[in-house]
Parts: structure tokens; C-alpha cells; sequence
């Protein structure tokens, strides 16, 4: 019923709602992209000056303060003195911050001692892309599916060495050598995240011929080397200790990674520079010719990389998705026709015949997937 | 005098919400309801911890909710006109009941009005929450200011004068006898009301909903300064300002004249007429 006190409790239930919904409606706030552009607002009696009057269409925020004896407000007029934005009550001493979004265009910083007339006009000249802050949102959103992907191959790339650095313990020579061209995969997909970090990258990933003078030899390819050239693993437990170690810390890092969208795709392209570069001689797996594993890997993550900036690539040059697309297929196309079983022929099983075709569509695809990160850069 | 400004403020900004909320009290007391204050604290309370949650969001941290000040100006508008909604129906009401005084006891007032529960936690949340946040703001940019406390106190100080007069209000409010009461705090709840409705058409054409906003009906502010402790007094009880635009000042009068002259009207001799007692339900169960 409705006594009293029930009614009490269902104000509090009410208020307290009201505070807690709002309360969390603050913690979204910073994934609202980047900090916005301060500018200082001076206002005194009879002054009204601002530290900037030339911009770029995008969110800023005003920091008025009054140094003068009155209380005054600030005011963003825009065309016909519409209100763009405004802060009252700015008393003597005090400092308020308004913040707008601004387009393109002309507006006027006001100032209004004494809060009477039309105020103390400051013109501000506004210029760019209107379009930006929608494209940005479509930026993050694309570098955002992207963190994902390489969020869960990282996930992948840790459950996979770790299998493969236990047989190595165990001494199961057979598994590991299964294993090994496996573990390499997800690690293949995402290497250009992994090489922001370029400390790890050469400790887990580095080939014996690129070894600095002194430099130990470690990672995959030494495990690679044991197993398949000095057919005994007996000693290389530490090295697959250190190698699941620093699988683990540079799939942590890859996953906190801060990417642009310009990031991703020239990712794209450092992936398909990988195949051309190393593994189409195979030098990358000079012992194993597991060399086709990577590659398969190194196109399915530079396809991923595209997949993700598909919206935008869409907006920006449908023609040019349209060239990269026909080029990805031709790749997996060409591929396709090595597979051998659950995996790859291996590299020395090609002909050069088949290693200059195959290397040829890897190029006709690098040549395109060079352009993508200027096409998406923000437009700013 | 720096300060006298930002004290100032707070009387106005703290007298647009105490007024509504101490008729309301005075009104409830009278009506021998004491059992729906709490209800009207719990209304400024939770308005209160809004305001004040809000205005730390929007200064310490990124929101992005109400961040842009037209949304703000829309909350405020949305709320004042709210606001008026509820005060109106309560000045019907004590219309209604300062009619029935004429033939009833005053004991029995207390069964023959049903005060709504929750429509008097709402109008009391209203009342404070509409103002609320630009207040917590500025509040939060007096705490903020370096070189000295001063602007805090102003502030605190006119919050508090504020809160001071709704409480003579209230005292002269009791004293009153019922008729009279109803009469007179009915009488100024009709221009507090018009006032907040003016107020609410100004925000909705600050927040570019409505049109006209340079269109002045009059401009006194040469002599009329709205810094003046007058001018900031008269704002806060009745939103008088020295230069409306041409649409809120019609809309102040358009709300005014009908609602004064129907609570003015006398009952007996337009008893037969359905204008009277009839327009409002016979009986308020909200």
C-alpha cells in the first residue's frame, strides 16, 4: 500500500537510481576520442580576448576567465547570432569552461560584462572538413575491430607456443616439429604489432643470419634449428622457457597496444613485405621450409588488417577496396593450390616456376595495400 | 566589492529553487500533511546529490552526457516547464481548497485534501534540480579559483540568504489564517510560476528550439543593470530580467493573466458557470 514509508523507500529507490545511472554514464567518458583543444578566454570590463582565433573544425573547450570587476558571460554566436554556445554566471575571479564542437565557419567569442548588450565580439575563423568528426568515429571504430583481432590472436599465439615449447621439453621431437610451424601462425598474422615492440620482436623471432655480432641465438628459430638440423632437443628446455616468457609479455603488450588506423594499414602492407622480403627465398624457415605457414598466415592477418578498415575504405576509395579485394583472392587463389593436408607443401617441394607465380600476385597485392594508410589517415 | 557578484548569484539561483519548495512546505504543514515532508526532502535531496554529481562529472571528468551547454539549456527548459506544470495544478488545488474553507472547519481540512505523495516529491525535486547543475558548476569553479576562497563563500553566502527567505516565507506563511494563506501564497505561486515558464521559453530559445531569441519585447538594461542586487533579486523570485525576447514575454503573460484572473475569480458569483471548481477533478489522488 501506499503508506508513508513505502513511499520513502521508493524516493530513495528513485533518487538513488537516478544517481547511479548517471554516475555511470560519466565513466564512458574518456573512450569519447581525444582531448579537446583548449582556448584561453580572457575577459575583463571591457576586453574580451582570446589566445586563438584561427581553427580546425573540431571540439574545443573555452577556459573563460573573468579578470574583471563584473560578472560577465561568453557566448559562441554563429551566423545571425545564433548560440553555438554559452556560459552564464562567470562572476569576478572565477573560471568557467564552455566546451562546442566547431564547424566550418565564421563565429563570434563575446564576452558580456555586466551581462547587458550585444558584448565585447571577438570574430573566430573556423576552417576544414565538417566531415571529420564522423570519419574519426569510423577511424576508431575500425582500429578498434582490429585491437580485437589481434587480441584474440595473441590469446592464440601464447596457447599454441606453449604446447609447442612443452613438447619441446618433453623431448617429443615429432610434436614439436608439428607444432612448430603451428605456434608460428597467429604470431605471422599480427607481426607488425609485435614489432612496435622491438626489443622482443628479434628475441623470438630473429634468424640466425640477421644474429648482431655477440648476439645469442634464441626463439623459434633456434628451437627450429635444433629440431630440425641438430635433431636433438635434450638442452633446449632454457630455450623454450625464455621463448614462451617472451611470448607471453609481447602478447600482453600487442593486446594494450595503442594503434591508429594509418597503424593497421601499413601493417597491412609491412605483412606483405615479410612474404616478398624472406619467406618467398625461404630464409625465414631455412630448416624446416615451413615458409608456406607463414605466408598463408601473413596474407590471412594483412586481410584481416583490411576487413577492419573495410567501412572506411568503402567510404573513402571504393574503387581501390575493389583492386585490393580481386588482389587477395588471386593470392589465396594461387595458394590454395599448395595445401597440402591440414597445412602447407613445403618450400623446397615448390618449383621456381611456382615460387615466381606465386611471388608475382604477392607483389601485384603489396603494390596496392602500400596506398591504404594515407587513404586512412584522418582528415584532418 | 569583487564578491558581491558571485554573492549575488547564489541568492538569485538559490531563491528560483527555495520559494517553490517552501510554499510547498508551508502548504503541506498547513494542510495538516506533515507526513509528506519527507517526502518533499527526499525530492530536494536527491535533486541536490544530482546537481552536485553532475557538476563533478562535467568539471572533473570527460563526460560526454549534457557536456554541450544547448543540451543543458534543454534540461533546464524541459524541467522548468515541468515545473509549471505541477505548480499550476497545485494553485488549482488551493484554489479548490481555499473555496471549500468558506463552509467547512479547519479540522477537517486535513481528510478533504489529499496531498499526492509523489507529485509533491516531484515538484520539490523539480524545483531544486532545474537550477541545480549550472549552480553546482559554478560552485565547483569557486572552489577552483586560486587566488582565495573568497568567490566560495560569496556563493555560499547567498546559497544560504536564499535559503534564509524561503524560511521567513515559510514562518509568515503559517502565521497567515488558511484563507488568506491560500489566497496570497496562491496569488504568488501564479508569478513564480509565470516566471519559471518564461524562463523555460528562454532556455528552449537558447537551446535553438524555439526561434526569436535576439527579438527584445523591451530593453531597460540602461537603467535596469542586471548586476544590481534589485535586479538579481527580482530575477530569482520572479524571472523578471530587463530584456526579454519578445516570444517569453508573451508567453509570461499568456500564462499570467487567464491563471490569476481564474484563481482570482469569486466563487459564489460564477458558482453556476462550469469555469469555477468544476475544472479541476473533484477530488487530487496522484
Amino acid at each position: 500500500m501506499n503508506t508513508p514509508r513505502t513511499r520513502m523507500i521508493a524516493a530513495g529507490a528513485f533518487a538513488a537510481t537516478a544517481v547511479l545511472g548517471l554516475a555511470a554514464c560519466g565513466d564512458k567518458a574518456d573512450d569519447k576520442g581525444g582531448a579537446s583543444n583548449e582556448i584561453a578566454v580572457t575577459a575583463t570590463d571591457s576586453e574580451c580576448k582570446l589566445d586563438k582565433t584561427q581553427l580546425s573544425t573540431g571540439n574545443y573547450t573555452f577556459v573563460v576567465e573573468n579578470k574583471g570587476a563584473q560578472v560577465t558571460e561568453f557566448y559562441i554566436y554563429g551566423e545571425n547570432d545564433v548560440i553555438v554556445g554559452e556560459v552564464e554566471n562567470v562572476a569576478p575571479g572565477l573560471t568557467r569552461k564552455l566546451s562546442v564542437p566547431l564547424k566550418s565557419g565564421t563565429f563570434q567569442g563575446t564576452c558580456k560584462p555586466g551581462m547587458v548588450g550585444d558584448g565585447i565580439r571577438t570574430p573566430i575563423t573556423v576552417t576544414g572538413d565538417d566531415a571529420v568528426a564522423a570519419d574519426d568515429a569510423e577511424l576508431s571504430a575500425a582500429v578498434a575491430t582490429y585491437k580485437t583481432y589481434v587480441a584474440t590472436q595473441a590469446d592464440e599465439l601464447v596457447k599454441l607456443t606453449e604446447q609447442f615449447t612443452t613438447a619441446v621439453k618433453k623431448g617429443d621431437l615429432d610434436e614439436a616439429k608439428r607444432l612448430y610451424p603451428l605456434a608460428r601462425e597467429p604470431w605471422e598474422r599480427i607481426e607488425p604489432v609485435a614489432e612496435i615492440f622491438g626489443d622482443l620482436d628479434p628475441l623470438i623471432d630473429g634468424r640466425e643470419a640477421d644474429l648482431a655480432q655477440g648476439q645469442e641465438f634464441t626463439g623459434f628459430h633456434k628451437l627450429e634449428k635444433d629440431l630440425w638440423i641438430g635433431k636433438d632437443i635434450k638442452d633446449s628446455g632454457p630455450i623454450a622457457d625464455r621463448l614462451i616468457a617472451d611470448v607471453k609479455t609481447i602478447a600482453e603488450k600487442a593486446k594494450g597496444a595503442e594503434l591508429s588506423a594509418a597503424q593497421v594499414g601499413n601493417g597491412a602492407k609491412e605483412l606483405l613485405d615479410e612474404v616478398a622480403a624472406t619467406k618467398m627465398t625461404g630464409e625465414e624457415d631455412v630448416f624446416s621450409h615451413t615458409d608456406l605457414w607463414d605466408i598463408n598466415a601473413n596474407v590471412s592477418g594483412a586481410q584481416q588488417a583490411i576487413e577492419a578498415l573495410r567501412p572506411v575504405l568503402a567510404k573513402r576509395d571504393a574503387a581501390f577496396l575493389g583492386t585490393l579485394d580481386t588482389a587477395f583472392k588471386t593470392v589465396n587463389d594461387t595458394l590454395a593450390k599448395y595445401k597440402s593436408g591440414d597445412g602447407w607443401k613445403l618450400h623446397n617441394e615448390l618449383t621456381q616456376t611456382e615460387l615466381k607465380e606465386l611471388s608475382d600476385v604477392v607483389n601485384a597485392l603489396a603494390e596496392p595495400l602500400s596506398h591504404v594508410g594515407a587513404k586512412v589517415l584522418p582528415t584532418q | 566589492m569583487p564578491n558581491l557578484g558571485i554573492y549575488l548569484i547564489g541568492l538569485r539561483e538559490g531563491l528560483e529553487a527555495t520559494l517553490v519548495v517552501s510554499i510547498l512546505v508551508a502548504f503541506v504543514v498547513k494542510a495538516g500533511r506533515r507526513d509528506r515532508l519527507p517526502l518533499i526532502w527526499a525530492g530536494v535531496g536527491a535533486a541536490v546529490a544530482l546537481s552536485v554529481l553532475f557538476g563533478g562529472l562535467l568539471t572533473y571528468t570527460e563526460t560526454t552526457l549534457l557536456k554541450d551547454p544547448a543540451d543543458r539549456e534543454l534540461f533546464e527548459a524541459i524541467t522548468s516547464v515541468l515545473a509549471v506544470v505541477f505548480v499550476t495544478w497545485m494553485i488549482f488545488w488551493m484554489r479548490k481548497v481555499s473555496r471549500k474553507l468558506k463552509g467547512e472547519l479547519t479540522a477537517k481540512l486535513a481528510e478533504a485534501i489529499t496531498v499526492g505523495g509523489f507529485a509533491v516529491l516531484l515538484m520539490a525535486f523539480l524545483s531544486v534540480v532545474r537550477e541545480g547543475i549550472e549552480t553546482s558548476l559554478i560552485f565547483y569553479a569557486a572552489a577552483a579559483n586560486e587566488s582565495g576562497l573568497g568567490p566560495l563563500w560569496a556563493l555560499t553566502g547567498g546559497l544560504v540568504t536564499s535559503i534564509v527567505i524561503g524560511v521567513l516565507l515559510y514562518l509568515g506563511a503559517v502565521r497567515v489564517n488558511l484563507g488568506k494563506f491560500f489566497t496570497w501564497t496562491g496569488a504568488i505561486l501564479v508569478f513564480v510560476a509565470g516566471g519559471i515558464f518564461k524562463y523555460g521559453v528562454h532556455d528552449f530559445q537558447e537551446a535553438g528550439v524555439l526561434p526569436g531569441l535576439h527579438t527584445h519585447a523591451f530593453d531597460i538594461t540602461s537603467w535596469f543593470k542586471p548586476t544590481e542586487w534589485y535586479a538579481e533579486l527580482v530575477r530569482g523570485l520572479l524571472n523578471f530580467t530587463p530584456q526579454p525576447t519578445v516570444l517569453e514575454t508573451i508567453a509570461w503573460a499568456a500564462y499570467i493573466v487567464p491563471v490569476l484572473l481564474f484563481f482570482l475569480w469569486p466563487a459564489e458569483k460564477t458558482a453556476p458557470k462550469p469555469v469555477a471548481s468544476d475544472a479541476t477533478p473533484a477530488k487530487e489522488t496522484v
